[in-house]
């Protein structure tokens, strides 16, 4: 019976082993994935335990900040005439709703929960002191933000503004926007996430994907130069209309004999037509792949890469159209602010970023965002060629709705036709995109109103105020 | 040696009480603020402050236990050193969990830990000579049916099971009690009749055919398990009964016909009980994907299995976790709390507790003066064992949940008694051996 009693002890001490294994199987193979499970509360909880960092602006201004009362704190959300003119860059922290925007990219750093913050949140649990978040301070600047808001007023569409030396964004908007601070109001919620005719969550300028129209000849003239196509100096004959395979295609107007600079001056889109099938599709593509505009910038918001005609219809009408602007691409304004920036920066296109630094509460900066080079797109003398035919525009051309006095303006308007078989009648997006001053350039500025009409009366205009709001706040 | 025991015993008892006080002063550093005022629920709203409330639970515990040591010397009770320290530990983990999570519990608790060691010292004292408890094994059966069928007329269902009977001043679990006299019907009933049940009767193709004798008290120990699935709706006490069974016959016998037959009829009933009882079906489903049901019948031990995540290697800290988010975490569900506050390191120190226990128990078994002894330590010891094993193995999902407490940790108040008695029972076993071995240890 005693080896029965043994037996049945060893048996009954490895079921046991079985448990210490399974154990440990739990807490290494599982435990991050159930410690992050969204129906964990336990991470909510800590957070909401936490004094989540303030969000600044570039001047100092405040835009997101918790106001704790004691036991839990309240976000609160700039706002500007019932409004929060960056709601979509800043982004909301919601129990119910999750988050979004920086307060998601950088809820770590907001909550102070990155390993660097390990030594303070371990002296803040022994000395029981509430635990408080780093603060953020963007490149955005409140007051550029509040202003481009407004003057895209109740029409949908973005603007984005760009220091092209650095990389930093100086307004980044989308009209329409909300009001942060009512989110948590289920009504609220669901009547914005219902609005699919405005999409006013929808951060149209990173995620908008929007036909370039003649914006994009900035882009496609850098690829006619590069590869030689003809010389700028070159002139055609347009007659007001271009024939490629047999089908006609209509130009804004007769422009006679143009050249390179003319062209982009004029917006002559025969010019940009005949010279594009000239260029052919693999250098189309892979100079619209030189300026990024079918890559992600890793801006920690999200992004829509621009996307171009698929392989299958890359016929020659295509190619023509697509070298203007039309056709199959969809660019967002941030991929066309980069490329214009590419332009005013001699070339080289500066990763784009949002966060200037992260500081401890103190005010001890934590990491100070560098700017670095992100592609380069082009050479300087082609940028030089470009930015020629882009102060034509606004001196003398379609753009001159974005004209400052005193100040060189380089600019090239895009209006994008927006028909099609279900809408023939819908107006088309107005298009600017350009930067100021043109010989030194500090500010560029990428701007679309969603079927605001044409790009120079319209978009030019928006450009032109928040260029000038962009050179005097600096 | 043998006048060292007790010696040994009692430093073991202040090194636990170094970890209980270590455990509360870490309760206390966690939220000072916690200063409130604690009205005793049982001493007829006597108030008193939340703190001296603590440590004068705890120096009571300890005392308890020290006092018993002592008296054990005095009363030249021979008994292993080593099981009363490991459940003191217990103990003083489960109170320290009590006092964190549900502080009227530890309240309770205390007063029902306060039985135990009575019962304890109760048992150490009068039933030091257990031969005679060998010849009363069917007022075992008929207290045990008795107790067993009270629940089902006078019962209060409790979290889905029916098996408590309200005495007015507190609820009493039989089942708990019941499972002591089925661990000593069963000694006593195998020790008389081991040999022919190894045996075999009959033969058939040179294969040996057990005979009614044989499987009858297989049959009927089946039939009880059942009964007390289908009245009590207790999934977890039957399957402990089953299994205490089988591992008796076992250690009785040696004849995995008994082990396999019994695995056979267990998954018949089973299957069975899973297609007739919502409750079993309910439990099997949630086992098998409890994040279909993760916001109604699953809640609980997806709750659990975040705490259990959510720990690592180390836990979140004493105080510091969320286990509360665990439903009835202070009786089932207290290994998941305390995995998610002292982490892998802590639940698996407990898991070595519980193994410690066992492994004293066998030896006691091992070393027993006869086949009656040896068969209720070695009872005794699976009981315990395989009572712990379910419980853990239920809150960690790896078998279906099945609601019965963790062995001297669970707020439970008959559960505890009743374990306290079973502690008795293997400690005056021991004693026996040691009496008649002096050199042995």
């Amino acid at each position: 019976m005693k080896q029965n009693i043994k037996k049945l002890s060893y048996f009954l001490l490895s079921i046991f082993v079985i448990l210490l294994f399974y154990l440990t199987y739990i807490t290494f193979q599982q435990g991050e994935a159930l410690a992050t499970h969204p129906q964990n509360r336990r991470m909510a909880a800590k957070e909401a335990a936490i004094i989540r960092g303030t969000i600044y602006d570039r001047q100092g201004v405040s835009l997101a900040e918790t106001k704790w009362q004691g036991q839990a704190g309240q976000r609160v959300y700039q706002t500007v005439e019932h409004v929060f003119p960056s709601a979509h860059v800043v982004g909301y922290v919601s129990e119910r709703y999750g988050s979004s925007g920086l307060e998601a990219a950088y809820s770590k750093e907001l909550l102070g929960l990155t390993e660097a913050d390990a030594v303070e949140n371990l002296l803040d649990k022994i000395l029981n002191r509430t635990p408080r978040g780093n603060d953020l301070i963007l490149t955005l600047d409140a007051s550029l933000q509040s202003r481009a808001l407004a003057l895209l007023g109740n029409r949908r569409g973005a603007v984005v503004a760009l220091d092209p030396r650095t990389g930093a964004v100086l307004a980044m908007v989308s009209s329409p926007a909300f009001n942060s601070n009512t989110l948590k109001d289920p009504e609220v919620w669901n009547q914005l996430n219902k609005d699919e005719a405005n999409a006013p969550l929808l951060n149209r300028a990173t995620q908008g994907a929007y036909p370039p129209g003649s914006v994009i000849k900035l882009v496609t003239g850098a690829g006619i130069l590069t590869n030689q196509v003809d010389q700028p100096e070159k002139t055609i004959d347009c007659p007001g209309y271009v024939i490629i395979d047999g089908n006609k295609i209509a130009d804004n107007q007769v422009h006679h004999q143009v050249n390179f600079s003319k062209a982009l001056a004029v917006s002559c889109n025969t010019y940009f037509a005949q010279e594009g099938v000239k260029l052919g599709w693999h250098n189309l593509l892979n100079t619209f792949e030189k300026f990024g505009l079918n890559q992600n910038p890793h801006l920690e918001i999200p992004v829509r890469a621009g996307t171009f005609a698929a392989a299958e219809r890359r016929n020659k009408s295509q190619l023509a159209e697509t070298s203007f602007g039309q056709g199959d691409t969809l660019l967002s304004p941030l991929h066309m602010a980069l490329a214009c920036a590419a332009i005013a920066n001699h070339g080289t296109i500066m990763k784009p970023y949002l966060v200037k630094e992260i500081r401890k509460p103190e005010g001890q900066v934590v990491r100070v965002t560098e700017s670095t080079p992100w592609l380069t797109a082009t050479t300087p003398e082609i940028a030089g060629l470009i930015t020629q035919g882009m102060v034509g525009a606004v001196d003398w051309g379609t753009g001159s709705g974005a004209s400052l006095r005193g100040i060189k303006v380089a600019g090239k308007t895009g209006t994008a036709e927006t028909k099609n078989t279900q809408d023939p009648t819908s107006a088309p997006h107005a298009w600017f995109v350009g930067f100021a001053p043109a010989d030194n350039p500090q500010v560029v500025v990428a701007v679309i109103v969603e079927k605001g009409g044409s790009g120079s009366k319209v978009a030019a205009p928006i450009a032109r105020d928040v260029m000038a709001a962009a050179l005097s706040g600096k | 040696m043998l006048a060292n025991l007790r010696k040994e015993e009692r430093s073991l008892l202040y090194y636990i009480t170094a970890f209980l006080a270590v455990g509360v002063l870490v309760l206390y550093l966690g939220q000072p603020e916690f200063n409130t005022v604690y009205e005793l629920a049982l001493g007829s709203g006597y108030k008193l402050p939340f703190w001296w409330f603590v440590v004068m639970l705890s120096i009571g515990t300890m005392a308890g236990f020290w006092l018993i040591s002592a008296y054990w010397r005095v009363a030249g009770f021979k008994c292993d050193p080593y099981l009363m320290p490991i459940t003191a530990s217990l103990t003083a983990l489960g109170l320290i969990f009590l006092f964190r999570l549900r502080p009227q519990y530890a309240e309770r608790q205390f007063a029902w830990l306060l039985f135990g060691l009575v019962a304890l010292v109760i048992i150490t004292t009068l039933l030091r000579k257990m031969d005679w408890l060998e010849d009363y094994k069917y007022i075992y059966v008929a207290a045990g049916v008795i107790l067993l069928v009270l629940p089902i007329f006078f019962g209060r269902e409790q979290y889905g099971a029916r098996s408590w009977l309200d005495l007015g001043l507190f609820q009493l679990q039989s089942s708990e009690f019941v499972k002591l006299l089925l661990v000593m019907f069963l000694a006593s009933f195998l020790a008389e009749n081991r040999r022919v049940l190894s045996a075999g009767s009959d033969q058939l193709w040179g294969i040996s055919i057990p005979g009614i004798r044989e499987y009858g008290p297989l049959v009927v120990m089946w039939g009880i398990s059942l009964l007390i699935l289908v009245f009590q709706k207790d999934l977890g006490t039957a399957l402990i009964y089953f299994c205490t069974f089988l591992a008796m016959i076992y250690a009785a016998t040696a004849r995995m016909f008994y082990v396999s037959a019994g695995l056979l009829l267990f998954f018949l009933g089973g299957t069975v009980a899973y297609y007739i009882f919502d409750h079993v079906q309910a439990r099997v489903d949630i086992w098998l994907n409890p994040w279909a049901y993760s916001s109604g019948k699953g809640y609980q031990i997806v709750q659990s299995l975040f705490a259990l995540g959510s720990g690592g290697l180390f836990g979140s800290g004493l105080g510091q976790g969320l286990p509360g988010l665990i439903p009835a975490v202070h009786t089932d569900f207290i290994f998941s709390a305390i995995v998610e506050e002292l982490g892998l390191v802590g639940g698996c120190a407990v898991l070595v507790l519980y193994m410690c226990f066992i492994f004293r128990g066998f030896m006691i078994a091992l070393n027993a003066r006869n086949d009656f002894t040896a068969l209720l330590a070695t009872g005794f010891t699976a009981l315990m064992g395989l009572q712990t094993f379910i419980i853990i193995a239920g809150v960690i999902k790896l078998l279906p949940m099945t609601g019965v407490t963790l062995p001297f940790i669970s707020y439970g108040g008959s559960s505890l008694v009743a374990n306290f008695v079973l502690l008795g029972m293997l400690l005056n076993v021991s004693h026996e051996v040691n009496q008649g071995n002096e050199t042995e240890y």
